[in-house]
């Protein structure tokens, strides 16, 4: 989604890990795992104003 | 040669289906059990002011389902435009509302008819204004360059045109405007069983 982000025209693009983030059933955070899944926030500007 | 979007389209109905199910489900029996965490108890985790908790409707708070905190980095001031996409029952909106104060202006916007009821209903009850759309997030019903910044919490990874999503994002902001969005990414490709499958997807 980052690279999504800056091909579509934003600027300044920032991720960071939610610390707090996982998935309660342990059959779905073990998939999680597996396949790198994280929760981030991310932020960026349109250019211009 | 086939259309690899038109092919997609009957699993994309059924995704679609699922997830307004299930996040109607979280609304309407919050004391269940999902695969996330949900509600305060998620809330408090990734860091909301329990001030921000306690000016909410309990029924908000209970239906929360996001992956994080947009609030942390989206510097609202009084007077700006915010959309919130995939408003759910409405606790990032009202949130988002007490921030741009009776001068601003906040938008939800979420595929279902019903949470849009339901969050504007919320937001009255906190004191606050917003109005909600209903309609897809790959076709946001807001005009073009009308907002000052878009939060989103958990809600376009649901998406199977994520694309789309990001540059609808980028039309209705103003030039100079924001996003400050949590959401969840995978390192690896899913497996086509986790992608063919609704509850997997929707969670």
């Amino acid at each position: 989604m980052f690279r999504l982000l800056e091909e579509s025209g934003f600027t300044k693009v920032r991720s960071a890990v939610v610390p707090g983030f996982r998935f309660r059933k342990e059959s779905t955070r073990n998939s999680a795992e597996a396949y790198g899944v994280k929760a981030v926030l991310m932020t960026g500007i349109k250019p211009g104003g | 040669m086939t259309d690899p979007a038109a092919d997609q389209a009957p699993l994309e109905a059924v995704l679609k289906d699922e997830i307004l199910r299930m996040y109607q489900e979280v609304a309407d029996h919050p004391e269940g059990e999902f695969h996330f965490y949900h509600g305060r108890e998620a809330a408090e985790q990734f860091g909301y002011r329990p001030e921000w908790l306690d000016a909410a409707p309990a029924g908000a708070v209970r239906s929360f389902a996001g992956v994080g905190n947009p609030h942390e980095r989206s510097q609202l001031r009084p007077g700006e435009t915010v959309l919130d996409l995939g408003s759910g029952a409405g606790l990032d909106a009202i949130i988002a509302a007490a921030q741009v104060g009776p001068t601003g202006r906040v938008i939800g916007v979420d595929l279902n008819p019903s949470m849009c009821q339901k969050a504007e209903a919320h937001a009255a009850a906190a004191g606050g204004r917003m109005e909600c759309h209903q309609g897809a997030m790959e076709r946001i019903p807001v005009p073009d360059a009308s907002v000052d910044c878009v939060i989103s919490n958990g809600v376009i990874n649901l998406s199977f045109r994520k694309r789309k999503v990001i540059e609808e994002l980028f039309r209705v902001l103003k030039p100079g405007g924001r996003i400050s969005i949590t959401d969840i990414v995978s390192a690896k490709q899913l497996s086509q069983s986790i992608v063919n499958d609704p509850k997997l997807w929707a969670s």
